[in-house]
């Protein structure tokens, strides 16, 4: 057993030293009590009993002496040291969206794990597992948030000074599918504090990660949207994005349902001066009287034009009753903060309204800002990024050399403070000798008084 | 304080007289002897002229039959301006938790007040605690009794101030009663009280003794003088019987002492109804006693 601060322990043994010192020396004070005529009592100094040591004096000297002990140790912090293993690890395990199938993940896990090593898991945030890993792997699934690695580095990195003591060298893996959204502009900085190398075992990605978007339009061969987005092609047979402009048919509903990832778009041609307006989703209602907005904004694609508003979202009647397996979320807001666009989210894919006219007349949908915007509108569901995968210089950057894959124990920073098992302990036993020092005070209140000539007391 | 407040301690003490224990020498009219050369018919003595008597007073029926110039004495009644002094300092508010000593002493005081204005008797009350002397003068209005009652009630007993500076400033009273423990400025009082005697005062003492001064608990091994925090003693059970015998010789001797001055002495225990200890002060058979 070593102690992090032995100076309290020696401090601790001088005070009980002085206690023990003090107690033998120093006459109790005795109780007095009042007396008017106290005048006419034998006029004998008063001092405490000192040759006789009653046990209840020794009983309560040492636990005050034991008390003082177990202060000043439990301030030492003593450390229990395990037994020493050769390699330590600490395997990063990706339970982002990012992740095709978590069991791959899972089954990578166990393989590196053993006892003793810690397990962080990871999306947005990171956890350290230390104990009851398998349970963290069984309850590993399917996620929707973003991974990123800077947070798990980091958490990482204080496992790993938690373990310095445990094993001679340390060894940290990276099980994910490693896509470019997880890699932010920390990373590199936060990976530069590991001294050894990143073991990165690389696991499948979500396949949207993989394919191309491919985006159609169903609507008039010159609808003036295909020029803003580019695209001058109908119904494709792979399309993971389908904007509709005229009515939407069963198909659509059949076709968003059917695959994974898919943004339907439900972006009406109507709305422009000369058209009726269009049919709406239960969801929105035409406006009474249709006005005039002078920009839109989805996400940071800002559009400054007349735009003629022609629906307003529904306020939802109850929203206990609304549809459990959907989420609707405003993906586009009229410079008045009014909804131009809502997403509503299935399991697998998600449908999008947007009320926003596209003139047939005028440069708007040449203008880049416009283009832009309605990218926006197109993105992946939940507003995600697409998942690309990261190059093969940035993932070479990211495991370092394999020399030194193993770092040593003394390479790694030790934990500012480590909380140390015996200490809560120790104030335990620190109290319990404080409440019995009370209760034995509170037995030998009564002083024993002997006449300093008295002699016969 | 309850025996003060329930109006219990004025029923039982209704009815008993307090009277001088000597002719008096003048005053308001009364209901105590007074020896006056007055028109009052009760005749008592003639006396021969001397300078200075009022020449109107002569007997001169007596000088045309005995050819003797005489003044006639007449026996009147007069009242006794009287006052109570009553000890609150800190050795009085015993036993703690009781306050005894205090409890009894008012009681006395309220009661001598009581009886005294039912003899058609001035009363006033003069209470020394620990922010010195606070005096009502000897009035026979009504409401005196309850303004005595007041002062009892707000007084705590607390600190260590002298009597006798207090007993002094109470000359004009002929009738002085102080209930005291005497355990703090005694010889000083004592001075006092002679000089008081000799001027034609009465004076009583009721000495106040708490049943726990006599035998006490011994409940802690060393024992304070809460007037005196320094003086600090032992008490067990092996010097319980030294201290009782020193404790009795001095009650014998300020006994002595105060009825050597010619004052009333009574003593009282704590543990004594208030109504007896009035009704032996206020007998005017009684020439004091030590019971306890």
């Amino acid at each position: 057993m070593n102690f992090l601060a032995p100076a309290f322990l020696i401090g601790a043994a001088a005070v009980s030293a002085a206690v023990v010192v003090l107690h033998f020396i120093v006459t109790r004070e005795p109780k007095t009590a009042p007396l008017p005529t106290a005048r006419f009592a034998p006029d004998l100094p008063v001092r405490a009993q000192s040759r006789a040591i009653h046990l209840q004096d020794l009983l309560l000297l040492l636990l005050r002496v034991l008390l003082i002990l177990a202060v000043g140790a439990a301030l030492a912090q003593p450390v229990l040291r395990p037994p020493r293993r050769d390699v330590a690890r600490i395997v990063l395990v990706d339970r982002s969206r990012a992740v095709a199938d978590p069991a791959e993940v899972v089954d990578s896990a166990r393989s590196l794990l053993g006892d003793g090593d810690a397990l962080v898991l990871f999306d947005e945030s990171a956890s350290v597992v230390r104990e009851a890993i398998e349970d963290s792997l069984a309850s590993l699934g399917s996620a929707r948030e973003v991974g990123r690695l800077s947070s798990a580095l980091i958490a990482g990195l204080r496992a790993a000074s938690s373990m310095r003591d445990a094993a001679d060298s340390l060894e940290m893996v990276v099980v994910s599918p490693l896509v470019s959204e997880e890699l932010d502009a920390a990373t590199d900085s936060v990976r530069a504090l590991w001294p050894g190398a990143l073991r990165l075992i690389p696991v499948t990605a979500r396949r949207d990660s993989s394919i191309e978007h491919a985006t159609s339009i169903v609507g008039a061969a010159d609808d003036p949207l295909r020029f803003a987005l580019h695209s001058g092609s109908n119904v494709l047979a792979h399309d993971t994005v389908r904007v509709v402009r005229g009515s939407l048919s069963v198909a659509d509903s059949v076709w968003v349902r059917g695959g994974q990832g898919r943004v339907l778009v439900y972006w009406p041609a109507g709305g422009i001066e000369g058209v009726d307006t269009p049919t709406l989703p239960p969801a929105w209602a035409p406006r009474s009287a249709a006005d005039t907005v002078g920009a839109v904004i989805a996400d940071d694609a800002v559009v400054v034009a007349p735009f003629v508003r022609y629906a307003e979202l529904r306020e939802p009647a109850d929203s206990s009753s609304a549809n459990q397996d959907l989420t609707t979320r405003v993906v586009a807001r009229w410079v008045d903060g009014r909804p131009a666009a809502t997403e509503e989210v299935y399991d697998r894919s998600c449908f999008r309204t947007v009320t926003v006219p596209v003139p047939a007349r005028g440069d708007l949908v040449l203008r880049p800002r416009f283009a832009e915007f309605a990218a926006k509108l197109l993105r992946p569901c939940g507003g995600a990024t697409p998942l690309t995968a990261s190059t093969e210089a940035r993932l070479a950057a990211l495991a370092g050399t394999d020399e030194d894959r193993l770092v040593p124990r003394s390479e790694i920073a030790p934990p500012s403070r480590v909380p140390q098992p015996l200490v809560p302990w120790l104030y335990g036993a620190a109290l319990a000798f404080a409440a019995g020092a009370m209760v034995v005070r509170r037995r030998a209140s009564a002083a024993t008084v002997t006449p300093e000539s008295g002699g016969d007391a | 304080m309850q025996q003060l407040t329930s109006g219990a301690l004025l029923d039982a003490v209704r009815g008993v007289h307090w009277p001088a224990r000597r002719v008096s020498l003048g005053g308001f009219q009364g209901a105590h002897r007074s020896r006056r050369i007055g028109s009052s018919p009760e005749f008592t003595a003639y006396r021969p002229y001397q300078q200075g008597d009022d020449p109107s007073k002569i007997d001169w029926k007596l000088f045309g039959r005995t050819e003797r110039v005489a003044v006639r004495l007449a026996e009147d009644e007069s009242n006794l301006p009287t006052t109570v002094l009553v000890d609150a300092s800190a050795s009085m508010a015993f036993p703690v938790d009781s306050m005894a000593k205090w409890e009894l002493a008012s009681a006395v005081a309220l009661g001598l007040c009581a009886v005294a204005q039912a003899g058609m008797d001035p009363v006033g009350l003069a209470v020394v605690d620990a922010h010195g002397a606070r005096a009502l003068p000897p009035r026979t209005r009504q409401g005196t009794v309850s303004n005595i009652l007041r002062l009892l009630l707000e007084t705590t007993p607390a600190g260590s101030s002298p009597l006798a500076p207090a007993l002094s400033a109470l000359r004009s009273s002929r009738r002085i009663a102080i209930v005291s423990d005497f355990l703090g400025d005694a010889d000083a009082l004592l001075e006092q009280v002679r000089e008081l005697v000799v001027g034609g005062r009465e004076i009583y003492a009721v000495h106040i003794v708490a049943r726990e001064e006599v035998d006490p608990t011994l409940a802690t091994p060393v024992i304070v003088d809460p007037e005196d925090n320094a003086l600090r003693r032992p008490l067990d059970t092996n010097l319980l019987g030294q201290y009782q015998a020193a404790f009795a010789r001095w009650r014998e001797s300020l006994a002595a002492q105060w009825r050597a001055a010619g004052a009333v002495y009574h003593s009282a225990t704590s543990d004594e109804p208030a109504e007896r200890v009035i009704r032996r002060v206020a007998s005017p058979l009684a020439v004091g006693d030590t019971s306890a």
